[in-house]
């Protein structure tokens, strides 16, 4: 689960930075760089703190 | 009677003196035509007249008699004094503004870690006291070591020419690599020991000082978050690592001449990424490496219950934190106008309105989340109210240099909100334990300042005609240039989906070889006797705290 959220995190990147060559318009542009922060935040929030709170201190 | 004459001896004595100066009918239409150049003789330069010796030993009361040609150096001594000469002191007379402007600038934010020390360790417990202080001491060396080692020069190492200080010419190699048919910059590769490269050059000295100050406020801003529970030698190694590395990459790339700062010249992205002085790379870098610390770290013992309800853990003085946050404001008047590089030519007295934005911001941001809480809790929150003021800051520290006050007043409103709603979402939502607000402060309102820049830029500042090799002020969404927003949001994008892995990933590491918490006792009994081996308060008696377990 941590693994993967690493791997989720850093591919929303990639995802954003090959918004300059997948769309040539502003709005498609914004539009891949929004897909990619998404994926970012979702591999954070969604996966890896997720996994760090299944076994979080307070629930030991 | 009386009284009759003196009225109009008063509306005469006005009128008069309102005609005297009102402009002979056409004049003002009809500019004087300007004078033409008089070209300046070798010989006109020597006639110049220095006081003379038994003048200027009488002293100088009134400062006239001090800086005159006497003081302008002459090459050659047999020659005299010639028109190369004035003109080499005049260039010289500029770098030297802009150095001593640099220099200052670096002196005050250097003092800013004065101000992180006291608003961290106000927020904390009496009992981790020491600790906290020591790390925001510590941090100071350790991320100075590692840039000078390696952290510069990664940055800096491609920069190219910094006219302000004189070109800095020996910063000329970038590695880069080619993708989508453009050179993408990554990472410098001269100025190791400020010496490799032929970087044994007082402009980059300069250079070196002032950047330095920055990465180190984004090191000390993980300190904060991971408070109270960060092993001392796993801070030591993490903060060595970031200096050296995290912040150094994410700064080449858009500050260095790197990829980001290039998205204007190769993608036609406005003026490639914009960030002025650092809510990107110095606050965001710090915000969002402090929450892959916290999510790493966990929370403190205490700090949530059985059922994952937050408690609120207090701090131990608001004093110390808010005479921190004076003192942040105070620095930050080095970190924004300082970014010019230079007080003289290329655009650079746009310094006052720079100044200006940033105090009204954290004007802004400090009243809006002083309002936000009283009408949200009833009670103007003393330690939220800092932080307004510093997220204010924080969010004015990228756009700082390309908008004007009404922008910078409402960057710093939204600012405000933002931290307030942020904090209750990391604690309440996220379960993420941030002692100070960090994430907060700096992550989110870092990324909104960011963000901002491709909103408010009005398109009025003009640093020497171009920005990131782009002709053209730097110009956001509101004022007709939606493809600067575009450049921002990539920004934003590497900040969280790149700078928050490569932080993430060389913590695990950390984790494994040296292991990131202290041990429950340690963290029960409050690190300065475990860690430090001394109480921050020696001879206080320490209660348990209010939250059960604390």
């Amino acid at each position: 689960m941590i693994l993967a959220g690493i791997v989720v995190t850093f591919l929303g990147f990639l995802i954003s930075v090959s918004s300059v060559a997948l769309s040539s318009s502003v709005g498609g542009r914004i539009a891949v760089v929004l897909i990619g922060m998404a994926v970012s935040l979702f591999g954070i929030i969604g996966l890896l703190n997720r996994a760090y709170l299944r076994n979080a201190i307070w629930k030991k | 009677m009386k009284k009759g004459f003196l009225i109009i001896s008063t509306v005469c004595l006005l009128a008069g003196d309102a005609l005297a100066q009102a402009p002979a009918p056409g004049a003002a239409a009809q500019p004087a035509p300007a004078a033409a150049p008089v070209p300046i003789s070798d010989v006109e330069v020597k006639s110049v007249e220095a006081p003379k010796a038994d003048v200027r030993a009488k002293g100088d009361p009134d400062g006239s008699l001090t800086g005159t040609v006497a003081d302008v150096p002459v090459a050659d001594a047999k020659k005299g004094l010639t028109i190369a000469d004035v003109i080499n002191q005049v260039g010289q007379n500029k770098i030297a503004i802009n150095f001593v402007w640099t220099l200052v600038a670096g002196f005050l934010v250097m003092f800013m870690q004065a101000g992180f020390a006291l608003v961290e360790t106000g927020l904390c417990r009496a009992k981790n006291a020491n600790h906290t202080m020591m790390m925001n001491f510590v941090v100071y060396a350790v991320g100075m070591l590692a840039y000078w080692l390696i952290g510069f020069p990664l940055q800096m190492g491609g920069v190219g020419a910094v006219a302000n200080l004189g070109g800095t010419p020996p910063l000329n190699a970038e590695h880069t690599i080619t993708l989508f048919g453009k050179a993408f910059g990554i990472f410098g590769k001269n100025g190791f020991f400020l010496t490799q490269g032929g970087t044994y050059d007082v402009g980059v000295m300069v250079l070196f000082l002032f950047h330095m100050v920055f990465m180190d406020t984004a090191l000390t801003i993980v300190t904060g978050s991971c408070a109270e529970r960060w092993k001392f030698a796993a801070f030591i190694v993490s903060s060595f690592l970031m200096g050296a590395f995290t912040y150094p990459l994410f700064a080449n790339w858009a500050w260095g001449g790197g990829w980001l700062a290039n998205l204007g010249t190769n993608f036609g992205l406005g003026k490639g990424y914009c960030d002025f002085a650092g809510s990107g790379v110095v606050h965001a870098v710090g915000g969002l490496s402090a929450l892959a610390m916290s999510i790493l770290l966990g929370p403190r013992i205490g700090k949530y219950t059985r059922q994952g309800k937050p408690n609120v853990i207090p701090g131990h003085d608001i004093v110390l934190v808010l005479a921190g946050c004076f003192i942040l404001a105070f620095g930050w008047f080095g970190f924004n106008p300082g970014s010019t590089l230079g007080a003289s030519g290329n655009g650079n007295l746009r310094i006052g309105s720079i100044a200006v934005n940033t105090m009204l911001a954290g004007m802004a941001g400090s009243l809006s989340a002083m309002l936000y809480m009283w009408i949200r809790y009833g009670k103007p929150d003393a330690s939220m109210s800092g932080n307004g003021l510093l997220a204010g800051l924080v969010a004015i520290t990228a756009p700082s240099g390309f908008v004007n006050t009404v922008g910078a007043t409402m960057i710093g409103l939204v600012a405000g909100v933002l931290v307030c709603l942020s904090v209750e979402f990391v604690d309440r939502v996220l379960k993420v334990d941030d002692p100070v607000g960090a994430i907060s402060v700096h992550g989110a309102n870092g990324l909104w300042g960011v963000i901002s820049v491709g909103l408010f830029a009005d398109g009025k500042s003009n640093y020497g005609g171009s920005w990131n090799g782009v002709n053209g002020s730097v110009t956001g969404l509101f004022y007709g240039d939606a493809s600067q927003l575009v450049a921002q949001l990539i920004g934003v994008a590497t900040l969280i989906g790149f700078v928050f892995t490569l932080t993430f990933v060389l913590n695990l590491v950390v984790e494994f070889v040296v292991g990131q918490r202290v041990s429950a006792k340690a963290e029960l009994e409050g690190l300065d006797l475990p860690e430090i081996g001394a109480l921050g308060y020696p001879e206080f008696e320490l209660k348990a705290g209010v939250v059960k377990g604390a």
